[in-house]
C-alpha cells in the first residue's frame, strides 16, 4: 500500500493550482505558473494569498466571461513558456488574434481588466489594422457604431475639426468682419457716386417706419425688433453715408451674430446642436454671405425671394442704383418681416434697435 | 433629422452592441495611437460618442503621411499642414506626451514657434523636429525654458539658447543632426542635463572641441568635423561610435610628439562595450606615441569596429594596441579605408611580423572584413586574425572590387586557422 502511496505522489507531478471565480459564478482551477503570468491574478495571491482553495477563489472582474478566460489562459501557457523564440511567438500572436471583431473587443477588454499589458497590446494593434485604411461607413458596419452624427459627415476627414460648433462660430465670426470691412470699402465707393439722390429717401424711409410702428396693432416688440432689422438692412441697400453705415452696420453684423449665437448657444446645452437648427442656421450664413457678395439689386432680389413673395419685380426700376417708391417700400418691408418672423428674437436687443431708429 | 437615439447601457444591449466604445479610455488611446494622425482624427466622424475620443491621444506625430495629397505647390501643403497642426492642437485635450513634426515641405515656418510655446506649457516629453530643407531653423528660446523634456530631438536647427538657459533638468536623451551651436552652447548644454543618457551629434557646425562631462551617459555617437574629444566622468559610458570625417593629413606637423591620444581616450572609458572608430578617427587615436597596450584593459568590451587604412602603420599599430587591450572581444568589423589605399607607399607597411605575436584574441568569434583589395598588410592582417583566434567561427570577407578577386582568394585559402570551426565566408563585391 504504501509503495503504491509513494509511487503515486511524485514531486515533479505537484502542480500548484490557483482556483478563479468568474463573473458568472462559477470557479476554475488552473496552473498557477499560467495564471501568475497575469498581474492581477499575481498580485492576488501574493498580497491578500487567496486563490489557494476552492472557497478562496480569486474573484475575476466582470469583464472576464469564460469562454474570454480560456482565450487568455492559451496565451498566457504559450508565452510564460521561455523557450519559444520571437519568430514562434509572433506566429502565433499573429494566428491567435484571427478572430470576429466583437470578441476582439471583449478580449481587449477583459486583457485591460486583469492588467495583461502584452496582450492589450496586441489586441490593440489588431484593432487598429481593422480601423486603418477604412472609410467612416465602413467601420460602422463593422463595430456597429450608431451613425448619430450624419450632418458632420463630410468628405475630408481632417475638415471635421472645424464642424465643432465653437470653431464653426468661430469661423462664422472671421467671415462676417472680413465681410463687413470688404462692404464698407465698397460702401464708401458707391456712396461718392450718389451723394444727391439719398436725401429725400431717407426722410421717407423714416417716416414709413414710425407710420408703420404707430398704424399696426401687432406685437410692438416684434414689430419693432423686425422693422429694425430691416430698416439697417434698407439703409443698407440704400448706401447711406458712412458713419451711420458702419455703426448700423455694426449692428446688424452684431444682431444677426448675436441672434445666431444665441440660437446657437440656447439649443447648445450638452455641447450637441440639433440637426435641423444647424442646418438652417448654415443656410442662413450661407445666404447672408450671399448676400453680401452681391450688389444691391440681386441682394434685394434674394431677400425677396426668401420671403416668398412675388411681387418682387415691381420694386426694381431699371437703373439699379435709385431707390424703390413709398408704397413699394411697405411692401418691402412686409417681405422683410415675413423673413425674419420666423427668427427666434430676445427683447434685449430692442432697445438698441430703438436706439439706431432715432438715432 | 432626429439624432440616433443612444441606448441607455449600450455595452449590454443584445442586438447589435458597440463594443468598441466601452472600451477603456486608455486602450482607446492605444488603439488610436497605432494609427495615423490623419486616421485617428478621422473617427472623430463615427459616432457622437467618438467625437472627441481622439483628442486624448498622448503621441502626435506630423509627418509625410499626414496629407495624403501630394501637389505641386509647396505653399499650397504648407499651409494646409500649419492649419491641420493649429487644429489639433487647439482641439487637443490631455497629456500631450510626443510631438514630431518632419514633414518635408514645412520649411522656414514661423508657426513652430507658437506651436512650439503651446507645448512647452503642456509639458511635452519627447519632442522632435525634423526640418528637412532650407537654412537652419532658430529654435525659440521658450524651448530651453521647458523642463518637462526627456527627449529631444532637432534636426537641421541653430540653437542659441538666451542667457538664463540652465539646462533640461530632466532630458535623457538628445539628438541633433546638422544643427549650428557655439562651443559655450554646447559644454553649458551637455554639463547641465545631468540625467542625460544617451547623445547623438551628427554633421555640427560652430563645435572644433568635444568636451563631454555627463556622469550618466551611456550611448554616445557623433560623427563630424572637430579637432579633439575628451572625456570627463563617463564611466558608464558603454556605447561609443565616433566619426571624424575630417581628413589630418594637413594637421600631422601640429601633433608632432604630443601625448598619445589613444591613452587620451581611453582613460575615461573603462566600461565600454561597443566601440565603432569611423572614418579617420583611427587616425586621429594613432597621433602620438602609441603604447602596445592600453594601461587598464577594456575587460567589458565585445564589439569593436574600425575604419582603418592598411598602409598607415600607425594605424595598425593602433588598432593592435586596442586588441591587446581587448581580452573578452568576440565581434570585429574591419573596414578598408580604400581611398587612400590606391596609393600603396608599401614601405613601411607589413615588416612588421614580429608584432603580431603578442596579440592573442581569445575570444574572438566573428570577424567582417570589408573593402579589402588584396595589398599584403590586409593578407598579413587576416591571416594573423585566423592564427589567433582558437573559437573563430565564422569569417566574412568582402573585397572593394572584383579585381583581382581570385588572387585574393587563393590567398585565403592558403593561411592556417587555429579553430577548427571557422568558415571563410567570401562574398561578392
Amino acid at each position: 500500500m504504501s509503495e503504491i502511496d509513494m509511487a503515486v505522489i511524485k514531486p515533479e507531478m505537484i502542480k500548484a493550482y490557483v482556483w478563479l471565480q468568474i463573473s458568472d459564478g462559477s470557479v476554475q482551477q488552473v496552473e498557477q505558473e499560467i495564471a501568475m503570468f497575469c498581474p492581477f491574478i499575481c498580485h492576488e495571491i501574493l498580497q491578500k494569498g487567496m486563490g489557494s482553495s476552492k472557497n478562496n477563489a480569486i474573484c475575476l472582474p466582470q469583464r472576464v466571461s469564460p469562454s474570454l478566460l480560456s482565450l487568455i489562459l492559451d496565451y498566457c501557457r504559450f508565452h510564460q513558456v521561455p523557450g519559444h523564440s520571437n519568430k514562434e511567438r509572433k506566429s502565433f500572436d499573429e494566428k491567435f488574434v484571427r478572430m470576429d471583431t466583437k470578441k476582439l473587443c471583449e478580449l481587449t477588454s477583459a486583457a485591460d481588466s486583469l492588467q495583461l499589458k502584452p496582450l492589450v497590446d496586441l489586441t490593440s494593434r489588431a484593432l487598429a489594422r481593422i480601423i486603418e485604411g477604412k472609410t467612416p461607413e465602413e467601420i460602422r458596419e463593422i463595430f456597429h457604431l450608431p451613425d448619430d452624427l450624419t450632418e458632420e459627415e463630410k468628405l475630408e476627414p481632417l475638415k471635421n475639426t472645424t464642424d465643432d460648433p465653437r470653431i464653426r462660430l468661430l469661423n462664422r465670426l472671421y467671415a462676417k468682419k472680413r465681410k463687413e470691412l470688404r462692404e464698407r470699402e465698397r460702401l464708401k465707393n458707391v456712396e461718392a457716386e450718389d451723394e444727391h439722390a439719398d436725401e429725400h429717401g431717407d426722410e421717407r424711409s423714416v417716416d414709413d417706419l414710425l407710420s408703420f410702428i404707430n398704424g399696426n396693432d401687432r406685437d410692438p416688440k416684434e414689430i419693432k425688433t423686425t422693422k429694425n432689422k430691416k430698416k439697417n438692412r434698407r439703409k443698407k441697400d440704400q448706401q447711406k453715408n458712412s458713419l451711420k453705415e458702419t455703426s448700423e452696420l455694426n449692428k446688424e453684423e452684431s444682431n444677426g451674430h448675436d441672434i445666431r449665437c444665441q440660437n446657437a448657444e440656447a439649443d447648445r446645452i450638452d455641447d450637441e446642436i440639433d440637426p435641423a437648427l444647424q442646418e438652417k442656421i448654415d443656410r442662413e450664413v450661407e445666404d447672408f454671405k450671399r448676400i453680401l457678395n452681391s450688389d444691391w439689386p440681386k441682394r434685394m432680389q434674394e431677400l425677396l425671394s426668401s420671403s416668398g413673395q412675388e411681387r418682387k419685380t415691381m420694386l426694381f426700376s431699371t437703373n439699379g442704383t435709385s431707390l424703390p417708391r413709398r408704397r413699394d417700400c411697405m411692401a418691402l418691408f412686409s417681405c422683410l418681416y415675413s423673413f425674419f418672423s420666423h427668427m427666434i428674437l430676445l427683447p434685449s436687443l430692442t432697445v438698441d434697435i430703438l436706439n439706431i431708429i432715432w438715432a | 433629422m432626429k439624432r440616433g437615439e443612444q441606448p441607455q447601457s449600450p455595452c449590454l444591449t443584445d442586438l447589435q452592441p458597440d463594443k468598441l466604445s466601452c472600451l477603456p479610455g486608455h486602450v482607446i488611446d492605444q488603439i488610436l495611437s497605432h494609427l495615423s494622425i490623419r486616421e485617428a482624427v478621422r473617427t472623430s466622424v463615427l459616432s457622437s460618442k467618438w467625437r472627441y475620443k481622439w483628442s486624448t491621444l498622448p503621441n502626435l506625430v506630423f509627418d509625410n503621411q499626414c496629407l495624403p495629397i501630394s501637389s505641386q505647390d509647396h505653399s499650397i501643403i504648407k499651409n494646409k499642414l500649419v492649419r491641420i497642426i493649429d487644429h489639433v492642437l487647439l482641439l487637443h485635450s490631455g497629456a500631450i506626451n510626443k510631438f514630431k513634426l518632419s514633414h518635408r515641405d514645412l520649411i522656414g515656418v514661423i508657426d513652430i514657434d507658437r506651436w512650439t510655446l503651446y507645448l512647452t506649457r503642456r509639458s511635452i516629453k519627447e519632442l522632435v523636429l525634423e526640418i528637412w530643407k532650407g537654412h537652419r531653423y532658430k529654435i525659440p528660446s521658450c524651448l530651453f525654458t521647458c523642463q518637462s523634456l526627456i527627449h529631444l530631438e532637432l534636426f537641421n536647427c541653430w540653437l542659441k539658447p538666451p542667457s538664463t538657459f540652465i539646462g533640461f533638468r530632466n532630458l535623457k536623451s538628445l539628438d541633433l543632426q546638422h544643427v549650428t551651436m557655439d562651443q559655450d552652447v554646447f559644454e553649458n548644454l551637455i554639463s547641465n542635463c545631468p540625467l542625460l543618457e544617451r547623445l547623438t551629434l551628427m554633421n555640427f557646425d560652430g563645435l572644433t572641441h568635444l568636451n563631454i562631462d555627463a556622469p550618466n551617459l551611456q550611448f554616445f555617437d557623433i560623427g563630424g568635423k572637430f579637432e579633439d574629444v575628451t572625456f570627463e566622468n563617463t564611466f558608464h559610458l558603454a556605447v561609443v561610435s565616433i566619426g571624424l570625417y575630417l581628413n589630418l593629413e594637413n594637421e600631422k606637423n601640429r601633433w608632432q610628439g604630443s601625448s598619445s591620444n589613444l591613452l587620451k581616450f581611453f582613460v575615461h572609458l573603462p566600461h565600454v562595450r561597443r566601440l565603432e572608430v569611423q572614418s579617420y578617427f583611427l587616425k586621429y587615436l594613432a597621433v602620438g606615441v602609441v603604447p602596445l597596450k592600453l594601461p587598464r584593459p577594456c575587460v567589458d568590451l565585445t564589439y569593436l569596429s574600425i575604419r582603418i587604412n592598411f598602409n598607415d602603420s600607425k594605424e595598425i599599430s593602433a588598432a593592435l594596441c586596442l586588441f591587446r587591450s581587448s581580452p573578452n572581444l568576440q565581434e570585429l568589423e574591419v573596414l578598408a579605408r580604400t581611398e587612400e589605399q590606391q596609393s600603396t607607399l608599401g614601405i613601411q607597411a607589413y615588416s612588421r611580423e614580429d608584432e603580431y605575436w603578442n596579440c592573442p584574441v581569445v575570444q574572438l568569434q566573428y570577424v567582417r572584413m570589408d573593402g579589402i583589395s588584396g595589398i599584403k598588410p590586409e593578407l598579413n592582417f587576416i591571416s594573423f586574425l585566423l592564427l589567433y583566434s582558437p573559437v573563430l567561427e565564422r569569417m566574412t570577407v568582402k573585397p572593394a572590387s572584383s579585381n583581382g578577386g581570385s588572387e585574393l582568394m587563393k590567398e585565403l585559402l592558403r593561411f592556417r586557422r587555429a579553430s577548427g570551426l571557422a568558415e571563410i565566408i567570401y562574398l561578392d563585391p
